[in-house]
């Protein structure tokens, strides 16, 4: 049958029969195919091919009954384990969230990877800092700052900082007299009690910022404490804040603490004790050697005679026994110090009311901000991926090139078992 | 137009499926979206049939298509508070069922990879086709995956092209071409002209009585 002779093809004739023709052209069919005995014939051999195939029955099973999904869909769960996951890998494109799934674990592995070399190379440094740590102390021993916001509270850019060069005499100089009996008898410690340092965190919430500020320094002053840095904030639109490490002796510790908590809503506290009752007694044991020795020296010196040279090599040697103990004597206050005189790292915070008066930024001000702010933030984004890729690229590259053959080979074998699996038939 | 080929052959399935109430599939379906069982019920009693048999002809072992008309059942009972009646239930119904064969096809091609496990192994004493039903299986059996799909979607589901091209994401003329192409084929199998049929495909009887 050609189209020359016949206005409708037979996959017209086909599409007829399904009820799949537009009305006006299978109207025209259904006249044309009255008339035309070979569209007849090829409408016959369709209806044929039907018949036939519906001899293909598949009968019920007894088995399959509605009760046995009403307890299944009681059970809530599918019979299969990790059903959830199993629903999602399996899905349609289900490849593409196990592959986002496989290149997400293997980037935790590479980071994680990397965060521990990372560490293992700044192991050594932070031994060294450990280390260095007792030197610098002893190097700023009583060197105490002061940062106090410019009037008593000023602008938070606006910060002058004070420092104690000599902080030994400048202490002694500003110390009340009662502080200076305390730091004497902590001078001689009682080597049967246990020495703490002691270390206390407090982070307040107060209603009144001005009259707390106020209340702080008094509480310094009964307590014969001093500030050892003081930090005041006064951000614009925000509440203000100070922060501070305060030095208390340790006896009026508890009371001071007790005095501070009233001032408002205590947000948080840690209490550390550090006890150095060790460190201080090898301490005094190397300090007594050490001016035993210089005290030998300086006999050796008195009362021996001998080449200049030996003598040079004497005080030479005077002089270095010397430098030690004024090191150790200077470890030894320092460790006595902290003893005696407990810090508070105390936080302050305003309970923050805004102010009606207080001039908002423009609308294209905020704007240029926060547009500024967008670009800002895409391109750190844009530089951390590229630093990611930077970094683990070619460890991933490297596993790409590993893996490609494997998983080209099993994405094959998997076609195949699709094909395989989708060609089958049942009865 | 209701002289479709496709209503003869699946005759014998829209048989059992014969509605015992006068609601429509989709009346059922919102009855139940609403709490009644009984709709339920009813619907699973039209559509049991025909869903086994989707999955029947598809799947060669039979316990496999049973699970998997449960599965299709179930998820109809989860999906139910969502259903809304934009297309014919029966339409929803077999793109649900079809989503499941494909999601089972993927898993028996997962494990046939990796565990080496062979895809669904046919019980033979469990064969419960007739002999012209397995000439026919044979028959569909050589047509070309996508082709078979099409045929069988048309010749025993009963979807429109239409629907048919939405399951398959397909265009229609594409579904219609490849529809004429199957049955084309299909006729030349059951219906050879003069040339005889290939050696491993079943002849039916009447023609096997007439060669000799």
């Amino acid at each position: 049958m050609s189209t020359s002779t016949h206005p409708f093809t037979p996959e017209e004739i086909m599409a007829f029969l399904d009820g799949e023709l537009t009305a006006d052209r299978a109207q025209s069919l259904s006249t044309h195919i009255e008339q035309c005995s070979e569209c007849q014939q090829t409408a016959e051999s369709f209806r044929s091919t039907s018949r036939k195939t519906s001899a293909w029955v598949v009968s019920v099973p007894t088995s399959l009954a509605g009760s046995a999904i009403a307890t299944r869909a009681e059970r809530g769960t599918s019979k299969f384990a990790f059903a959830g996951l199993n629903e999602i890998l399996f899905r349609k494109r289900g490849w593409i969230p196990a592959l986002a799934l496989a290149v997400g674990f293997f980037a935790f592995v590479v980071m994680l990877s990397n965060r521990a070399s990372m560490r293992m190379a700044e192991a050594p440094s932070a031994v060294m800092l450990k280390r260095v740590e007792p030197l610098e102390e002893r190097q700023y021993r009583g060197v105490d700052t002061a940062t106090v916001g410019a009037g008593g509270g000023g602008d938070a850019g606006d910060r002058v900082l004070y420092r104690k060069p000599q902080a030994g005499l400048a202490m002694s100089r500003t110390l009340p007299d009662s502080a200076k009996q305390l730091r004497a008898q902590a001078s001689e410690p009682h080597l049967a009690e246990p020495m703490i340092a002691r270390t206390v965190s407090l982070s307040i919430v107060v209603k009144d910022f001005d009259a707390s500020r106020a209340a702080l320094d008094m509480i310094l002053v009964r307590h014969n404490g001093y500030a050892a840095e003081l930090n005041v904030a006064t951000p614009q639109g925000a509440a203000r804040a100070l922060q501070g490490s305060l030095r208390i002796p340790a006896p009026q510790l508890v009371a001071a603490i007790a005095e501070l908590k009233a001032l408002g809503r205590v947000e948080a506290e840690t209490q550390n004790g550090e006890e150095v009752t060790q460190q201080h007694a090898d301490l005094v044991a190397r300090l007594k050697n050490s001016r035993e020795t210089e005290q030998r020296l300086q006999d050796v010196l008195r009362t021996r005679t001998g080449k200049v040279k030996d003598v040079l090599e004497v005080e030479e040697e005077i002089a270095r026994v010397r430098g030690e103990i004024e090191q150790m004597e200077a470890e030894q206050q320092n460790l006595e110090h902290r003893v005696s005189f407990a810090t508070i790292d105390l936080k302050l915070a305003e309970e923050y009311k805004a102010q009606l008066t207080s001039p908002a930024p423009s609308a294209g001000m905020q704007l240029r901000n926060a547009i500024v702010n967008g670009f800002r933030n895409a391109s750190e984004s844009l530089l951390g991926i590229i630093l990611f890729f930077a970094e683990a690229g070619p460890t991933l590259l490297l596993w790409l090139a590993i893996l490609f053959i494997p998983a080209r080979l099993l994405w094959r074998r998997y076609q195949r078992a699709y094909a395989t699996s989708s060609s089958s038939l049942g009865a | 137009m209701n002289e479709t080929p496709t209503n003869q052959a699946s005759a014998g399935e829209n048989a059992g499926a014969a509605p015992a109430s006068a609601a429509s599939d989709e009346q059922l379906m919102l009855a139940f979206s609403k709490g009644s069982s009984e709709a339920f019920s009813e619907l699973f009693s039209r559509y049991k049939q025909p869903v086994y048999g989707f999955f029947r002809r598809r799947i060669s072992d039979p316990a496999h298509a049973e699970e998997l008309t449960q599965e299709t059942f179930l998820v109809l009972l989860r999906a139910a508070a969502r259903y809304e009646r934009r297309a014919l239930f029966r339409t929803y119904l077999y793109a649900i069922g079809f989503k499941i064969l494909q999601a089972h096809r993927r898993k028996a091609a997962f494990r046939a990879t990796f565990f080496g496990q062979s895809n669904s192994i046919p019980d033979p004493f469990k064969t419960d086709a007739t002999e012209s039903g397995l000439w026919v299986r044979h028959a569909v059996g050589k047509l070309d995956g996508m082709d078979r799909e099409i045929l069988l979607l048309r010749e025993f589901e009963q979807l429109s092209y239409a629907e048919i091209a939405d399951l398959l994401q397909l265009p229609v003329n594409t579904v219609r071409s490849r529809l004429f192409r199957a049955r084309t084929a299909l006729r030349n199998l059951l219906e050879p002209p003069a040339e005889p049929l290939a050696k491993d495909a079943p002849q039916p009887s009447a023609q096997k009585k007439e060669r000799t």
